[in-house]
């Protein structure tokens, strides 16, 4: 303010002087050099005022409210070449005259302190450091230092190259690459070029760029992945949609990003599709549901055709004819009925007639006579006694008939006797079908009897088995022994499967045999494995062979235990003597059973002449009178002797 | 009539085995003679050709490269979580032990350098840095820092790309040319770090520091050379 005082006070006098001057000489020129010198004094006047206004604004800097000493306010390099450094005098505000704070630096390369290379003139508290003084890779420290250099407000230190910050990428642009098909999305190629500043070329500065882009007008930035080269593609943007873009720069493998190039906008109009797309999907996938749906409901409404398709049934084994659950249910009459229509069995219809034609011609048993229907029905029908005579088919009878006469026949050799039974039980366990028994019966009987013996008894008792194999019967009495022999044969023969009562009435029918004087028969099987009957030829055979005086040895007087069951033929041969209907003069042996009850009981044929005496029998001698309709266990021991 | 024919068939068979391991024999020679010979004329176009140096650089720079992306890795991961003081403290301004090296500090000067020079500096400073290397993964175990484990890796993964930069510098020495100046690798002659827990991690960082700064001067001096061996007037 002295100085323009002062110096305003000399302008006046150059003016007085020269007014004075241009008084003196003459009036035009005197003006002219007034007007000039004013002119100046005005310019420089303004000259001295711009710097004290410039001072003054310095010194009119705002100050932070907070007093604060000067400090670095950051220092930075654009091209690792130079860099600058700022600092801030803070709330000093008497330090805000240049040269007021000074700058010095060190390096470790020459570690004398030295000042500041440059101030800048034009930015004020910068500190520039040109090429010459920037040494990279060097460790730098900075100091504020008063103009005195008595005091230190603040120091820096720092790595030129971490304090680069590179000028932003020039040339900035985009270029379309591709829209999708639905019109809705587009892809752009953003280019650009490094900063000049920065020597990229000569491998000096080796940048990284990283792209930022967005929406207009929303708030966050979508950052892409820092990108070596100049070019950057984006994806995916929408059409009608306004964006903005921008990029910057860093040194690579350093933090310091520099400042973003400026925004640049992208947009794209919506491209009407010329063809409708979706029309195509839908119609598929309605086309794909529809389809699933109508096999959904084929499958539902034939689910028993198509299983049957699919997975065949398969045929379960059934003879022709025969219903499986007659089996189950174990209807036996039904089956026996059915069987019987079979074409296996067909003699046997004539031949029922003949069995009962035989009954009725049969005189010598009444017992016999009357029961006969109900006899062989019995016999056929099913009985749980009974049951083990139920033999299996035909081909059996064969192999049982040379076993049969072993368990009566006592002389034969144990191991046969022994064989003998087990022969029989093992043919008799296996025996399935219960129903097959029955036609055999007849069948051997019926053909023994039409043939050959009209006369003959239905029963005869076997006495002896030959070695060959055949059977040497005993003839009964003249009515029915071979018959009873015939029968007993059966039914011994299937009465091991039925373990008490089966033995009970094989006892019983030998207990019978026993008692008559038989004739001796020998039946002779020839045709093992043919049907269950001998034909014509071999009955007359047997007839033929029979050789007579072939008396039959009672067995040994063992009595068994009544209801111990017998596994073989262990039995001992029973000999029952005494018609079981004693008036008759030809007392058979045998009689029939005409039924077992629950307790293995047996139930004979009532003879109604007769009176039902149990007795127990003696060997040689006649059976006492027997309840011929009825026999218990214990009495079955009493026969016994 | 079978069991002859078989027999004849084995006899053939056997006859056309030696009748083949007589043409495998006369195909191995024959590739073995032409193998030789390939070889031989890659070895005289190797000779004679020229570009090999750019490719070679290339790849020298490429391994630099991932040199200096390491040590900074590292020293990220140090910084994590260093001792606010400790940057303070730090020995400042003393030198790295590689400081004595006369290497250019500025552009001008470095394109000034002669590249055979250029390569020597350059190879010079990454087996001095050898030694230090071994101490670094030596310490990084019991480092007292929670990240150890990394930093110890990542130390011998240093080893690692600098016995691979250092190799393939050799070869380029051979190509280039050895220059006026024998540089030397420099010796490093601090043993330890320090004693307690706190000076040797200081310590440690400051290495690393070191070492940073020095990958970072090799890398710039091998791009600059591979920029001088591609384009000899844009550089």
């Amino acid at each position: 303010m002295t100085i323009i005082t002062s110096f305003a006070g000399v302008l006046a006098q150059i003016s007085e002087g020269a007014t004075h001057f241009a008084v003196d000489n003459s009036d035009k020129g005197v003006e002219n050099m007034a007007a000039s010198l004013f002119i100046i004094l005005i310019f420089l006047s303004c000259l001295f005022l711009g710097t004290g206004a410039a001072s003054d604004g310095g010194a009119a800097m705002p100050s932070e409210a907070l007093s604060q000493d000067p400090h670095f306010t950051g220092c930075l390099s654009r091209d690792l070449q130079t860099f600058r450094c700022w600092w801030n005098a803070g709330s000093f505000q008497n330090l805000t005259d240049p040269g007021a704070l000074r700058v010095f630096f060190a390096t470790s390369r020459s570690s004398e302190w030295r000042e500041c290379p440059e101030y800048s003139a034009s930015v004020p508290n910068e500190c520039y450091f040109n090429k010459s003084h920037t040494d990279i890779w060097t460790k730098y420290c900075i100091q504020l230092r008063s103009q005195a250099q008595n005091i230190t407000y603040s120091d820096l230190c720092f790595d030129v190259e971490n304090i680069v910050y590179p000028d932003p990428p020039i040339q900035f642009n985009w270029t379309f690459l591709s829209v999708s098909r639905s019109g809705l999305h587009f892809d752009i190629m953003v280019h650009w070029e490094p900063p000049p500043s920065a020597e990229v070329k000569s491998g000096w500065m080796t940048l990284v760029y990283e792209v930022q882009y967005r929406e207009t007008n929303t708030s966050r930035w979508i950052t892409l992945e820092q990108e070596k080269g100049t070019q950057q593609s984006i994806y995916s943007l929408h059409t009608g949609t306004e964006y903005e873009v921008r990029v910057r720069c860093k040194m690579r493998l350093f933090e310091n990003f520099g400042d973003f190039s400026e925004t640049i906008l992208v947009y794209i109009q919506p491209i009407p599709t010329k063809e409708s797309q979706f029309p195509v999907t839908r119609v598929l996938i309605f086309g794909a549901v529809g389809v699933g749906i109508l096999l959904l409901l084929i499958i539902f409404s034939q689910q028993q055709k198509l299983m049957v398709i699919l997975l065949p049934p398969v045929p379960a084994p059934k003879i022709k004819g025969i219903d499986p659950e007659l089996l189950k249910k174990g209807k036996l009459e039904e089956l026996s009925s059915i069987l019987s229509s079979h074409y296996m069995y067909q003699p046997e219809p004539y031949q029922e007639d003949d069995w009962v034609e035989f009954i009725e011609v049969d005189t010598g048993e009444p017992c016999e006579k009357q029961g006969a229907d109900s006899d062989t029905q019995r016999l056929l029908g099913s009985g749980p006694g009974l049951l083990g005579f139920k033999d299996d088919d035909s081909g059996r009878a064969s192999c049982y008939d040379p076993d049969f006469p072993d368990p009566e026949i006592p002389e034969l050799p144990l191991p046969k006797q022994g064989l003998g039974p087990a022969h029989l039980a093992t043919a008799s366990s296996t025996s399935p079908s219960p129903t097959a028994v029955n036609p055999v019966h007849p069948l051997i009987q019926t053909q023994l009897g039409t043939q050959t013996w009209v006369n003959m008894d239905f029963y005869a008792q076997v006495s002896d088995v030959t070695p060959s194999g055949g059977v040497v019967l005993s003839p009964g009495q003249q009515g029915g022994a071979p018959q009873e022999v015939e029968e007993e044969k059966k039914k011994e023969k299937e009465g091991e499967e039925d373990k008490e009562g089966e033995e009970r009435e094989k006892e019983e029918e030998r207990d019978k045999s026993k008692k008559k004087e038989v004739e001796k028969f020998q039946l002779v099987v020839v045709d093992p494995e043919g049907g269950a009957y001998t034909s014509e030829r071999d009955a007359r055979q047997i007839s033929a062979e029979f050789k007579p005086g072939q008396g039959y040895t009672p067995a040994p007087p063992q009595a068994p235990a009544p209801g111990v069951p017998m596994g073989g033929y262990q039995s001992p041969y029973l000999l029952i003597e005494g018609p079981p209907c004693p008036p008759l003069p030809p007392v058979s042996d045998y009689t029939v059973v005409q039924d077992v009850d629950a307790q293995h009981s047996l139930l004979l044929n009532p003879t109604p002449p007769e009176p039902q005496i149990p007795q127990p029998p003696t060997p040689a001698k006649p059976l006492p009178a027997m309840p011929v309709g009825y026999l218990s266990p214990d009495l079955l021991g009493n026969i016994t002797p | 009539m079978a069991k002859n024919s078989i027999k004849w068939d084995g006899v053939a068979r056997d006859q056309m085995n030696h009748r083949g391991t007589r043409t495998e024999r006369e195909m191995a020679q024959r590739f073995k003679g032409s193998n030789l010979f390939l070889t031989a004329l890659l070895c005289l176009v190797s000779r004679y050709h020229a570009a090999g140096l750019g490719d070679l650089l290339d790849r020298a720079s490429q391994l630099s490269d991932k040199l200096h992306s390491l040590s900074t890795s590292l020293t990220n991961e140090l910084d994590t979580h260093f001792p606010p003081m400790g940057k303070i403290l730090m020995p400042r301004p003393s030198m790295c032990h590689t400081a004595s090296l006369q290497t250019p500090h500025d552009k001008d000067q470095a394109l000034r350098v002669p590249e055979s020079e250029l390569l020597s500096l350059a190879r010079a400073l990454l087996l001095s840095w050898n030694d230090p290397l071994l101490l670094l993964s030596a310490e990084a175990p019991s480092l007292s820092h929670p990240h150890n484990g990394a930093i110890y890796s990542k130390t011998r993964e240093l080893q690692d790309q600098s016995n691979n930069l250092s190799s393939g510098l050799d070869r380029l020495v051979h190509k280039i040319g050895t220059s006026s100046k024998s540089l030397s690798p420099l010796p490093f002659k601090g043993g330890d770090l320090g004693g307690d827990k706190n000076s040797r991690l200081i310590n440690f960082y400051f290495l690393l520091s070191c070492f940073r700064r020095d990958s970072h001067k090799i890398d710039n001096f091998l791009k600059l050379l591979r920029c001088r061996a591609a384009k000899q007037d844009i550089c």
